[in-house]
C-alpha cells in the first residue's frame, strides 16, 4: 500500500510551491490514476514517492511495514525502491545491452533474491504477458509493444508493494496501448500490488478504479472510474 | 551469512552477476576504446617494469663481477688516484694489526696480447690468500701441458679470453699464416706500452666469469715486469670475528697516508648503484608519463562509457542500485581494464627486458654497464608492485566518471540524458565542487597562483640529489594549463560567438564556448600531450645543438689517436717527433681516475699538453679564467665536478694525486657532456713538476697542410701493429651525434604515442559529445541543417577544441622544456645548455597535429550525420 500525507515540494530559486499539503492512499490491489495539465508537478510527485526527488515536507509510507521514503537517506531509499517498487515507463527503458530475461531478472538481483529461484520466476511472468520464447532475444529485436511487455514483467517481478507508472502507453499505438494496458491492470490486480499511474489519456484514467486530478490547488477525486 | 559492509551474501553474489553482465556488456560494445585503454596501461607498466628489471639484472651482475674478481673482503685499501698504488709497509702494518685475520695484496693492470685489440686486465695474486679472499681467480694447471705453474710464472687465462685467443688465432691463420699460444704450453706475448714480455699460458681459471677477458698470475711476477716496485694497486681485508668494521675503518683511515682511501662493502654497492641513479630516475619518470597517459585514456573511455550509459544507470538506480554501487560498478570496470592491461605489461616487460639485455646489454642505453648480458630474473615483489601501480592508474583513470556516474540525478538522467556536471544540489561535496569550479571558470587567479607555484618549485635545488621539485613544477605546468583551458576557451570563443557568423559557425563557437565537460576533456587529452612532445622535442634540441656547439670546440685537431687504457708505446712517440712525420703539430694527453669519494664513481684526470696562459683554447669555459697563485699549480674543473662536489674557480682544492694530497687552484669551469661524474684537467707540465709519469694514451693531431690522407696512411700501420684507434674529428662528431640520437630514440616513441593517445582522446570525446548532443543535432536537422552544415559544425568544433589545446599546450610544451632544460638536465646529470627552440619543428607538429585532429573528428561529424533525426527526436518525446 502507499500512504502520502501532507506532502510539499518547492521550486526554483524563488520556492515557489508546486504543490503543497497532499494527502492520499493507495490500497492493496488498488489502481489509481493520477492526472492533471502538464507542469502542474505530477512526474515529480512521482518522483517524490520514488526517493528520486525530495520532498520539502510530508511523509510516504510504502508497503505493509509502512516506510516513510522521505526519512530514508539516498541508499535506504534505493533498497526500498529495489524491495518495494516497480516501474514503467514511457520510454520502456530496457537494457539494450541485456538479453530479455537478463532484463527482467535486474530487479530479482537487486532485492538478492536466490539464483536458483531466478529463472523460473523470469520464465512465468515471460509466459503471462505473452513473450513466452522470447528470453534469450535481444532488445533492439523487439517491436515497441513487446519492449514494454518486458518492462512490465520487469516492473512486477519481484511482486513490490507498489507500481509506479509513468504514461505507460504514451509511445505505443491505441491497438497496442489496449493490449498493453490490460496486462499491466490485470498483473497488479493479480498480485495485489498497489499501483499509481500517472497519464493523460483518459482512456487509461477510466480503466483504473480511481482517479486523482492533481491541480495547482491540490488533489481532486474523481471517484472510482470503472464503476 | 553476512559479507563486507552488511551485504547479505547472496545480494552480494547476485550484484556481482549484475557488475559482470554490465562490465561484459561494456567491453563488447566499446572493444576498440577499452582495448587502447588496456594496452596504453600496459605500455606504462611494460616500460617501468622493464627498466627495473634491466637495471636490477645490471646492478646485480655488476656486483657479482665486481665480487667474483675482488672476492668478498669486509675492506679494501686502495689508492685514491688510479696511477698510484698502495705501499708494501702499509700493507705490512695492516698486517700485523691484530683485529686483521688476512689481507690480500694485489696488483692489476691493463696489457695486450700481441696483436689482439681488445686490453685485457691483469691480475697478479697471491695464491694463497687468494684461496680465502678470490676463490673465483683461482688457477687450474694443465696438468697435461708442459707449462711452469703459477709460482714459477705460468699465466691463466678465463674461459672468455681462451675463446678470445681462440678465435684471433682463427683468423690470423686464414690471413696471414701465423699460429699463437692458445693451449696450455703456448706462449703470450703481453704488451704495455713499449713494453713487452713473453708469458706462458698454464692453464684457466675455472670459476671466472663468463664475460670477463682476465689473465691471472703470481703478484711477484706481475710486479717484476709491470710494476709498481714498492706498492701494490689494492688490499683486500678480512677482519678476525667481532671486530668492529666501522670503528676499526675509523681507526685506519686516520693512520693512513693521504693518497690512500678505504673502502667498504657498502661503498661499493653505494657507487654502483650512484652510476646510473639519475638516469634510472628519468626512464621511470617517461614510464610514469606512460602510465599516466594510459590513466587519461581509461578516464576519457569511461567518461564517454558513463554518458552514453547513463540512461542506463540511471534506470538501475531507479530500480534499486544504490549510489555507492553505481559508482563503484565504473570503479570496477575501471579494475577490469587495469587488470588485464598490468598482467599484459608485465609480460611485455619481461620481453622487452630479455630482448633489450640480449641485444643491447644492460646498460638501458646510458652506457654505465656497457658489456654486460646480465640475466633477467623476475621476483614477484616488484611484479606485484608494478601490477599495483597500473591497476592504481585505471583506477584514477575511472575515478572522475565514476563519481560523476555517482551524483548524476535519476529522474533527469532518465528523461534527458547524461548531466555533464553534477547538480548543485546534489551534496555539500558536490557544491564545493561547483563552486571551485566557477572560480576557475571565472578568475584566472587559481592558474596564476599554480604557475606561480611552479615557477617557485622550479629554483628549488635538487632533494636526494634528484631533481624532485622539478618533475613537481613539470606536473605543475600541465595542471596549470589544463585548469587555464575554459578561460581561454571563454576568452577566445565567447565574444566571436556573439557575432554575426553563418549557422554552422555559430553553432560549433557557442559549444565550444560553454567549455561543456566534454570539450574540457578532449582539450586537457591535447594539452598534456602537445606539451610532453613540444618539451621533449625542445630539450633534446637545445642539447643537440649544445653538444654539437661543444664539439666543435672540443676537437680542434684535424686527426685522433688513442690507445685503450695502455700508455701509447714510445717508438710511435718518437717517430711522430722525427721531422719525416707528415704532422704540424702533435698534443699528447693521459688518463687516469681519482677516488674523491668512495661512494661516487671516480672522477677522471685528464693531463693535458694545455698551454697554461690560454687554456680556453682547449677548453670551452663557462665562465672567467683565473691564473693561479704563485707556486700552486692550476687545474680546471669540469661542471659536473664543480655540482658534484659543490666547487667553484679560485677555490683551492686537495687533490688525491701521485699518493699524497696535492693542493691546487681551481682556475676556471668547463662544459663537459662527456664525463657525467666529473673530469679535472691539469697540465702536463703542472704534473711531472708534482712528479707524475707522463705516459700518453690519447693523440691530437694536426697534419702539415693538403697532408691529411698521407698522415692517415702514416698512422694506419702503427695502428694495426699495437691495436690503436684513429679516426678524424668529422668521424668524431658523427659518432658522437649518432651516439646522443640513439640514446633518445625512446623519448621519440613515447612523444608518438603521447600524441596518437591525445589525438585518439579528442576522437573518442568528440563522438561521445555528439551522442550527447544526439536531440540537439537532430532537432537542427529537422530545423533545416542538412548533413554538410552538420558535419561541418562538428569538424570546427573539433579544430576549435585543437587549437585550444594545441596553443595552451605549446606554451606549457615551452615551460616545460625550458624546466627539462635548464632544471632537471643540470640537478639530474649536471649538464648545462642554452635553451634553443625549433620553432619550425614545433610548429610543424602543431599543424601536423590540428590536421590529425580535423580528421579524428570527422569520425564525430559522420556519426552527427548518420543520425536518424525522426528516431532520435521521437524518442526524445
Amino acid at each position: 500500500m502507499l500512504r502520502v500525507s501532507d506532502l510539499a515540494k518547492q521550486y526554483g530559486k524563488a520556492n515557489r510551491p508546486l504543490f503543497s499539503a497532499l494527502d492520499f492512499a493507495v490500497g492493496s490491489g488498488e489502481i489509481v490514476a493520477l492526472v492533471g495539465e502538464s507542469g502542474v508537478g505530477k512526474s515529480t510527485l512521482l518522483n517524490c514517492i520514488a526517493g528520486l526527488d525530495t520532498a520539502d515536507r510530508g511523509s510516504v509510507a510504502i508497503g505493509p511495514q509502512a516506510l516513510d521514503i522521505v526519512a530514508l537517506d539516498e541508499t535506504a531509499r534505493a533498497a526500498l525502491r529495489a524491495r518495494s517498487i516497480g516501474f514503467v515507463f514511457q520510454a520502456f527503458h530496457v537494457l539494450p545491452t541485456l538479453t530479455v530475461a537478463q532484463n527482467i531478472g535486474v530487479p530479482l538481483l537487486l532485492c538478492g533474491v536466490p539464483a536458483g529461484e531466478h529463472a523460473p520466476r523470469t520464465q512465468a511472468l515471460l509466459e503471462r504477458v505473452g513473450l513466452a520464447g522470447f528470453a534469450a532475444r535481444w532488445p533492439a529485436s523487439l517491436s515497441g509493444g513487446e519492449l514494454q511487455r518486458v518492462a512490465i514483467a520487469r516492473a512486477l517481478v519481484h511482486r513490490p508493494a507498489l507500481l509506479l507508472a509513468d504514461e505507460p502507453t504514451g509511445n505505443l499505438d491505441p491497438r497496442t496501448a489496449d493490449e498493453v494496458l490490460a496486462l499491466l491492470l490485470e498483473r497488479v490486480r493479480e498480485q495485489q500490488t498497489s499501483a499509481l499511474v500517472v497519464t493523460h489519456s483518459q482512456h487509461v484514467a477510466q480503466s483504473c478504479d480511481r482517479i486523482l486530478t492533481l491541480t495547482p490547488n491540490g488533489l481532486l477525486e474523481s471517484g472510482c472510474a470503472r464503476q | 551469512m553476512i559479507s563486507m559492509r552488511g551485504l547479505p551474501a547472496t545480494r552480494m553474489r547476485a550484484l556481482s552477476t549484475l557488475s559482470w553482465w554490465l562490465i561484459r556488456a561494456q567491453f563488447k560494445t566499446r572493444r576498440a576504446a577499452t582495448l587502447l585503454s588496456m594496452l596504453a596501461i600496459a605500455l606504462g607498466v611494460a616500460l617501468g617494469y622493464a627498466i627495473h628489471l634491466i637495471n636490477d639484472a645490471a646492478l646485480s651482475d655488476f656486483g657479482r663481477a665486481m665480487k667474483s674478481v675482488q672476492g668478498d673482503p669486509d675492506a679494501v685499501i686502495a689508492a685514491r688516484d688510479s696511477a698510484g698504488s698502495v705501499p708494501l709497509a702499509t700493507i705490512n702494518a695492516i698486517a700485523r694489526d691484530p683485529a686483521v685475520l688476512l689481507v690480500a695484496a694485489v696488483i692489476e693492470t691493463r696489457v695486450r696480447i700481441d696483436n689482439a685489440p681488445t686490453p685485457v686486465r691483469l691480475i697478479g695474486i697471491d695464491v694463497f690468500s687468494a684461496m680465502a679472499m678470490t676463490p673465483d681467480l683461482l688457477p687450474r694447471q694443465d696438468e697435461q701441458a708442459a707449462a711452469p705453474n703459477i709460482l714459477d710464472g705460468g699465466v691463466y687465462a678465463s674461459p672468455a679470453l681462451l675463446a678470445r685467443l681462440a678465435q684471433s688465432a682463427q683468423d690470423s691463420q686464414s690471413s696471414q699464416g701465423k699460429d699463437f699460444g692458445t693451449r696450455a704450453g703456448g706462449t703470450l706475448k703481453l704488451l704495455r706500452g713499449e713494453q713487452q714480455w713473453l708469458a706462458t699460458l698454464a692453464g684457466d681459471l675455472p670459476v671466472a666469469r663468463p664475460d670477463d677477458l682476465l689473465l691471472v698470475a703470481d703478484i711477484a711476477w706481475v710486479q717484476a715486469r709491470f710494476g709498481p716496485a714498492d706498492g701494490v694497486s689494492e688490499g683486500r681485508v678480512r677482519l678476525a670475528p667481532d671486530t668492529d668494521l666501522a670503528s676499526w675503518r675509523q681507526a685506519w683511515a686516520q693512520r693512513l697516508p693521504p693518497g690512500l682511501l678505504i673502502r667498504a662493502g657498502d661503498d661499493d654497492s653505494a657507487r654502483v648503484s650512484n652510476l646510473s641513479r639519475a638516469y634510472r630516475v628519468n626512464l621511470n619518470v617517461l614510464a610514469l608519463v606512460a602510465l599516466l597517459t594510459g590513466a587519461f585514456l581509461v578516464f576519457a573511455t569511461q567518461l564517454t562509457a558513463v554518458a552514453q550509459r547513463s540512461t542506463q544507470f540511471a534506470l538501475l538506480g531507479v530500480l534499486g542500485l544504490s549510489p555507492r554501487m553505481r559508482l563503484l560498478q565504473v570503479l570496477l570496470e575501471g579494475v577490469a581494464i587495469g587488470v588485464p592491461g598490468s598482467l599484459l605489461g608485465l609480460a611485455l616487460g619481461y620481453a622487452l627486458a630479455v630482448t633489450f639485455t640480449q641485444v643491447l646489454g644492460g646498460d638501458l642505453g646510458g652506457g654505465y654497464f656497457a658489456g654486460s648480458a646480465p640475466l633477467i630474473v623476475p621476483a614477484l615483489a616488484p611484479a606485484l608492485l608494478f601490477l599495483a601501480l597500473g591497476c592504481l592508474a585505471s583506477l584514477a583513470g575511472a575515478s572522475y566518471p565514476a563519481y560523476l556516474n555517482r551524483m548524476q540525478p535519476l529522474a533527469q538522467a532518465l528523461k534527458t540524458g547524461f548531466a555533464q556536471r553534477p547538480p548543485a544540489d546534489a551534496r555539500p561535496a558536490a557544491r564545493s565542487w561547483r563552486y571551485a569550479h566557477s572560480w576557475v571558470r571565472r578568475l584566472p587567479l587559481l592558474p596564476l597562483l599554480l604557475a606561480l607555484a611552479a615557477f617557485a618549485l622550479a629554483q628549488l635545488p635538487p632533494l636526494f640529489e634528484l631533481p624532485l621539485a622539478g618533475y613537481a613544477s613539470i606536473a605543475l605546468v600541465l595542471v596549470v594549463g589544463i585548469a587555464s583551458a575554459p578561460l581561454l576557451t571563454q576568452l577566445l570563443f565567447g565574444w566571436l560567438s556573439a557575432q554575426p557568423l553563418p549557422a554552422p559557425q555559430r553553432i560549433a563557437l557557442q559549444n565550444v564556448a560553454q567549455a561543456p565537460l566534454m570539450a574540457q576533456v578532449a582539450a586537457s587529452g591535447l594539452i598534456v600531450s602537445f606539451a610532453l612532445t613540444a618539451s621533449m622535442v625542445i630539450m633534446v634540441s637545445s642539447f643537440r645543438v649544445a653538444v654539437d656547439q661543444w664539439l666543435d670546440h672540443v676537437l680542434p685537431a684535424p686527426l685522433y689517436l688513442r690507445s685503450k687504457a695502455t700508455p701509447l708505446p714510445l717508438d710511435l712517440l718518437g717517430a711522430l717527433a722525427a721531422p719525416a712525420a707528415p704532422f704540424a703539430k702533435v698534443e699528447r694527453m693521459a688518463n687516469a681516475a681519482l677516488t674523491i669519494d668512495p661512494q661516487r664513481p671516480q672522477v677522471a684526470l685528464l693531463i693535458r699538453e694545455i698551454e697554461p696562459r690560454d687554456p680556453a683554447a682547449r677548453l670551452p669555459f663557462t665562465g672567467p679564467l683565473l691564473a693561479p697563485p704563485a707556486a700552486m699549480p692550476a687545474v680546471w674543473i669540469s661542471e659536473p665536478m664543480a655540482e658534484i662536489y659543490r666547487l667553484a674557480p679560485a677555490q683551492t682544492l686537495r687533490l688525491p694525486l701521485l699518493g699524497r694530497e696535492v693542493e691546487v687552484f681551481i682556475g676556471g669551469v668547463w662544459r663537459d657532456y662527456g664525463r657525467q661524474f666529473g673530469a679535472v684537467v691539469i697540465s702536463r707540465e703542472d704534473y711531472q713538476q708534482l712528479g707524475g709519469n707522463f705516459q700518453p694514451t690519447d693523440l691530437a693531431l694536426w697534419p702539415l697542410p693538403g697532408q691529411q690522407a698521407q698522415a692517415t696512411a702514416w698512422l694506419a700501420p702503427w695502428a694495426e701493429q699495437y691495436g690503436l684507434e684513429v679516426a678524424d674529428s668529422a668521424a668524431i662528431r658523427r659518432l658522437s651525434l649518432s651516439i646522443f640520437d640513439k640514446s633518445f630514440a625512446v623519448t621519440y616513441a613515447l612523444e608518438a604515442a603521447a600524441m596518437l593517445i591525445g589525438l585518439f582522446g579528442l576522437a573518442v570525446t568528440l563522438a561521445a559529445s555528439v551522442w550527447l548532443r544526439a536531440r540537439e543535432l537532430a532537432t537542427l536537422g529537422a530545423l533545416g541543417f542538412d548533413r554538410r552544415m552538420l558535419s561541418h559544425a562538428v569538424m570546427l568544433e573539433g579544430a576549435l577544441i585543437a587549437s585550444v589545446g594545441l596553443l595552451i599546450g605549446l606554451a606549457c610544451g615551452i615551460a616545460i622544456g625550458a624546466i627539462l632544460t635548464h632544471v632537471i638536465n643540470p640537478q639530474a646529470f649536471h649538464w648545462r645548455m642554452a635553451l634553443a627552440i625549433p620553432w619550425t619543428a614545433v610548429f610543424a607538429g602543431a599543424v601536423i597535429t590540428l590536421a590529425a585532429a580535423v580528421l579524428a573528428s570527422r569520425y564525430a561529424a559522420r556519426q552527427a550525420t548518420r543520425l536518424p533525426v525522426a528516431q532520435v527526436l521521437a524518442n526524445a518525446q
